[in-house]
């Protein structure tokens, strides 16, 4: 939204000593954020008056003329397309640079061959009109090479203010709003809004003059004015009109559209009119199912029973709150026209509006709750500036109102004791008095410990209801800075410890230091594309209903299409690398999660994963089975094993003879996998990944719950070590093989694999697994008879279970 | 026989542990290890064995010469390499690179917050970041259709409820962890909240859709302004440092009134201007204010017995400042290049 200075100054007289920046400060620091400062001036850089000289046929073109304009410093050539441009004629010259209103830059350039060094302007490209065909002519005294905006007297100040920042207060969306702001900020008088024109006694007499107005939806439309008023001129608007709708970025169109515009940018009420001759009454209602409108922008829009429409009982005229239809349009033969000012639901308005994408000035203001004394207020204002512009016009109709609005006054309680305490601090008395009353509240009960404080209409919408809201007022206006901070008092207790927060914290360091990963962030987004290219299947995926266009549409369930992204990034930036990502991945299942207040329902089952990829050369799936390793013997007690077992199912992305489920403590945490060959070639990755995804929430729960940890002492007794190599078939698992030597005999301690053999050396189809056995008794030193004994049995043993034979060197 | 080793085993093993000196190990190795040593006169007495024994013997006499050797060996290495013998070495070559990892910048700021608001007692909660209409909106006083619901461009999943509307989402903030930490723990309660969250907005290098707040939480009785205040200026002094100023402002948010946003002086020009501030000396930081009464209520709180405040901070424009970065989608970028600065 844009405030203009010069049109805040006819509501509140405003010392020089108080510059436009000071205002934008204080408003920043009392009221809402002033975002720019433009200079009227500036939109007319390199805009100067010109003073055209002579008019020649463009020979390459019919419609074109080459003139030849004085700007005093020099005479420039100019291409020239409208027919009315004619020597001594005083127009404005847009300068090569300059940058118009309307977006367009000016070069040098060849137009049909002819050099042309700058524009004569038209109104609409100076933001002044919506006229086209001509250029613009200025008045005789103009002085030659002038800058156009002192030949405008552009001396306004803008202030830049961004509407959503105001989504509480549709009070500021206008000047009178921000001008009592202003008042109330830095003591100034604000003077009345007033109704200069227009009495009762203006008005025609009900009984001869009808104007049928019905509205049947008064939920939807609690207050609806509308007046007829004739003996209309459609013309272009006075200057000062113009320039006070291109300096609030409006565009001027005629008067009575104007004055619509104007008075809605001075009160904040949206009015529309009517050409009268086009409609006989009004009725407003809910629209039909399928009902069908052509609003202004030429658009037909499709209804629903929802939206709310002002029809004339035969068509639909007007949508409404939100844009005007075609068939009503104020045309330059309009002759009369019916005024509407209304006031209707906000949440009406903005479902429509959001429905059909359709946001106007009027429909930010309606759907921010306006209130609902506003429309009388600007109906009058209205009439008594179309008579300055229009002095042919007459009331042609009784005023009529239609008002099923709550206009209850009411009254908050304003505790002085509970507003020291809200804030902290005492605010003297006179201040609160004074702030409350400068911003239109009225107060009973001045000496009393409570005031009685009544909302204005204008606030009591949606705005302010409470001593909350009141206890703000009085704190912005008085000042934040003039608050002293104090920290609270408050009881010693315990918090809760985070531990899910603290393991998580503890996995980034080790995977990070030790595992030498880096932590990837990926989106929770994924494509069905890259799902496709991974052999994942989506079918039971969620999906976002309003994705952003170029963004992924599914909901991951997985953290391994953004890991296999991540090696993607990477592969021609460095050699052997590595990530790892905690993030959480979403299902289409109900969870345990509470939805919202009814009772019984969930959110959709969420679950933290951890996520690990390698990439590069020689054994991947060996290197990041040791990071796991790693990482649990850091995670979980001394002594914790590690499991990689054989799958049930196969992750589609995963290579099917090189994906194992992880287990602890009995418990499968996740996979771990090379991935596939096909997957690589779809990716166009150029290196072997191995990948690694674990339920981060079944880990925490697992390190949180096993058994406590007890020291042990020291083994007293030596062990004997003996290393054993077995051959075996490709078929026999070394986790199978380890588990039974370890269950073996309860003297065998320890047993660790140190090598794997598999080549020309052994026949086809076998493997040789050599291990490090550790045999140790509690009670006695080992000998080595008894070891070879143990030995020998299990030799046997293996054979027998594996057929894995000892391998002789 | 195997006695014998395994004694002549531990002997050595012992003398081994006490050598200090290069001499010393001379001299051990020559006691034990020489063609005259002990070892070799015990292995010498294989030869009287039969010929079971002596296989078996000559097993285990095998293992320990080797294992002796290998152990001597690494001493002798060791001790040999203690100092420089002369000028062969260039002390000015660098040590071998380790390998290393690194955390996400969002990360190491996110630590950060969360130690200084574990040092002051606070909690550190989660919550779902696939969230109900409900907990994000309603709840925290923006009821449908509310104007203010347009402040945040959310993404919505494409699930509809029995009447026929959207009502779960990504959630666009972390402030619906208030209510849900309100209804699990009631009142008092401090609680920071960090998380990930999501509009449906263009990325550029201001925007993303996908980001990080951190939200602080703390209600009480009489819990107050100057409160608030005084809060939010021993962060920014934590985090920016201790000459660090707070301004105020009022911003509005629909779960707490009055709302604040809160800036604190620029923390790279100490207030002079400069590019990073857009030449105003401060930093547009933190959103803030007394918790909203419909809130409290919505978390099962009396308003009339408890008040609280509530501040926010950008997890991602923390991190911009503090690391001068420039472009917001490098946190999701998964770059190497980037994250092997941090």
């Amino acid at each position: 939204m844009y405030i203009s200075l010069n049109w805040l100054k006819d509501y509140v007289k405003i010392p020089s000593k108080i510059k436009p920046e000071d205002i934008a400060q204080e408003l920043t620091n009392h009221t809402v954020e002033v975002e720019g400062l433009i200079n009227s001036a500036q939109q007319f850089n390199k805009i100067v008056v010109g003073k055209v000289l002579s008019v020649i046929k463009h020979p390459n073109a019919d419609r074109l003329r080459l003139t030849v304009v004085d700007v005093k410093k020099k005479k420039l050539n100019i291409v020239c397309g409208a027919p009315n441009v004619a020597p001594g004629q005083m127009v404005a010259i847009a300068m090569i640079g300059a940058l118009l209103p309307n977006g367009l830059e000016i070069k040098e350039s060849l137009i049909r061959g002819q050099k042309s060094e700058g524009m004569i302007c038209a109104e609409d490209e100076l933001g002044l009109g919506k006229n086209h065909e001509v250029i613009m002519v200025l008045k005789e005294n103009a002085k030659i090479g002038e800058a156009f905006a002192k030949y405008l007297k552009a001396d306004d100040i803008v202030f830049e203010i961004d509407n959503k920042s105001l989504s509480n207060r549709p009070d500021l969306l206008n000047h009178y709003g921000l001008a009592r702001e202003l008042a109330a900020i830095f003591n100034l008088r604000l003077l009345p809004y007033e109704k200069k024109f227009a009495r009762q006694e203006d008005f025609l007499d009900a009984k001869n003059n009808q104007l049928e107005v019905k509205v049947s939806a008064p939920d939807a439309c609690p207050r609806y004015l509308a007046v007829k008023v004739s003996g209309l001129e459609i013309k272009e608007s006075p200057a000062w009109l113009k320039e006070r709708l291109v300096a609030v970025n409006q565009r001027p169109i005629n008067n009575i559209v104007d004055l619509t515009n104007y008075v809605m940018f001075d009160c904040g009420q949206p009015l529309h009119a009517f050409d009268a001759a086009k409609m006989k009454k009004i009725l407003v209602r809910q629209a039909e199912k399928n009902e069908t409108i052509e609003t202004l922008d030429e658009k037909e829009r499709v209804l629903s029973v929802d939206d709310l429409v002002i029809t004339d009982g035969r068509q639909t005229v007007a949508l409404a709150g939100i844009m005007g239809g075609r068939s009503s349009e104020i045309t330059p033969g309009t002759k009369e026209l019916i005024l509407e000012s209304a006031n209707f639901a906000a949440a009406t308005v903005r479902k429509t509006s959001q429905k059909l994408n359709l946001r106007t000035e009027s429909s930010i203001r309606f759907e921010k709750a306006l209130d609902p004394v506003l429309p009388e207020i600007a109906i009058f204002r209205f009439l008594a500036l179309l008579k300055e512009i229009c002095p042919s016009m007459k009331i042609a109709s009784p005023l009529v109102d239609i008002n099923n609005a709550d206009q209850k006054q009411s009254t908050v309680e304003l505790d002085l004791n509970w507003l020291k305490n809200k804030i902290g601090q005492e605010i003297p008395r006179d201040n609160v008095i004074s702030i409350l009353e400068k911003l239109g509240f009225s107060l009973d009960g001045k000496k009393e410990e409570i005031l009685k404080v009544s909302i204005p209409s204008w606030r009591a919408t949606k705005d302010i209801s409470s001593k909350e809201d009141l206890a703000e007022e009085v704190l912005r206006l008085y000042g934040y800075d003039k608050i002293e901070a104090r920290l609270p008092v408050l009881a010693m207790a315990l918090p809760e410890v985070n531990e899910t927060g603290k393991i998580e914290r503890k996995i980034k360091n080790i995977l990070c230091l030790k595992g030498s990963l880096s932590e990837a962030y990926n989106y929770s987004f994924v494509g069905e594309d890259q799902l496709k290219k991974l052999n994942i299947d989506f079918f039971n995926y969620l999906k976002l209903a309003n994705p952003l266009s170029g963004i992924q549409n599914l909901l991951r369930q997985s953290l391994t299409p953004g890991l296999v992204a991540n090696i993607k990034t990477n592969q021609f930036k460095s050699d052997d690398f590595g990530f790892f990502e905690i993030g959480n991945v979403f299902f289409k299942t109900m969870g345990n999660v509470i939805k919202d207040n009814i009772e019984g329902n969930f959110l959709p089952y969420q679950e933290k994963r951890l996520g690990l990829v390698l990439a590069g050369e020689g054994d991947l799936l060996g290197r990041l089975k040791s990071v796991i390793n790693s990482l649990f013997k850091n995670l979980f007690n001394s002594g914790i094993e590690t499991e990689f077992l054989v799958l049930d199912n196969l992750p589609g992305w995963a290579d099917k003879y090189s994906a194992a489920k992880v287990v602890v403590l009995g418990q499968e945490l996740g996979v771990i996998g090379l991935l596939s060959q096909e997957a690589t070639a779809n990716l166009n990755l150029k290196k072997a990944t191995a990948l690694a995804e674990l339920n981060f929430n079944k880990l925490v729960e697992l390190i949180l719950n096993q058994p406590s940890f007890r020291c042990v002492e020291a083994p007293k007794y030596p062990p004997v070590m003996r290393d054993l190599a077995f051959v075996a078939p490709n078929k026999i698992l070394y986790n199978d093989l380890r588990r039974e030597i370890s269950r073996f005999n309860p003297l065998i301690k320890s047993v660790e694999l140190f090598d794997v053999y598999i080549g020309n050396k052994l026949a086809g189809g076998q493997k040789s697994l050599a291990f490090h056995l550790s045999y140790r008794a509690e009670d006695r030193t080992l000998v080595a008879e008894e070891v070879d004994k143990i030995q020998a049995a299990l030799i046997t043993y293996l054979a027998h279970k594996f057929e894995a034979k000892l391998r002789d060197f | 026989m195997k006695n014998k080793f395994n004694q002549l085993r531990d002997e050595f093993l012992e003398q081994l542990a006490r050598v200090k000196t290069n001499e010393h190990l001379k001299e051990l190795e020559l006691k034990f290890l020489s063609r005259r040593g002990r070892l070799s006169e015990l292995m010498g007495g294989l030869k009287d064995l039969n010929v079971d024994l002596k296989k078996e013997a000559g097993e285990l006499a095998n293992n320990v010469k080797k294992e002796l050797q290998e152990k001597f060996n690494a001493l002798s290495k060791s001790l040999n390499n203690l100092v420089a013998k002369n000028n062969e070495i260039d002390v000015t070559l660098p040590g071998a690179n380790l390998a290393q990892g690194h955390l996400n910048p969002i990360t190491l700021v996110q630590n950060e917050l969360e130690d200084i608001f574990s040092s002051l007692g606070f909690m550190i909660l989660d919550g779902p970041e696939l969230e109900s209409d409900y907990y994000n909106f309603t709840a925290l006083n923006i009821p449908p259709n509310h104007p203010a619901r347009d402040m945040q461009d959310t993404f919505y999943v494409d699930y509809k409820n029995k009447d026929g509307h959207y009502d779960l989402l990504m959630r666009t903030q972390t402030s619906p962890v208030q209510i849900r930490a309100m209804q699990k723990y009631g009142a008092p309660l401090k609680a920071l909240i960090p998380g990930r969250c999501f509009r449906n907005e263009a990325t550029d290098a201001r925007h993303e859709h996908t980001f990080y707040q951190v939200e602080g939480l703390l209600i009480g009785e009489n819990i107050n302004f100057a409160n608030l205040k005084s809060f939010l200026e021993i962060v920014g002094q934590r985090l920016f440092g201790p000459n660090t100023k707070l301004r105020m402002r009022p911003k509005f948010f629909p779960f707490v009134e009055p709302g604040n946003n809160g800036e604190y002086t620029c923390f790279l020009c100490q207030g002079s201007g400069c590019r990073v501030c857009k030449q105003t000396g401060w930093l547009e930081i933190v959103g803030a204010g007394l918790i909203h009464p419909e809130v409290l209520r919505a978390g099962g709180i009396d308003p009339e017995i408890y008040s609280g405040l509530a501040f926010g901070f950008g997890l991602n424009r923390l991190a911009m400042l503090k690391y001068n970065i420039n472009d917001i989608r490098l946190f999701n970028s998964g770059d190497l290049k980037f994250l092997e600065q941090f």
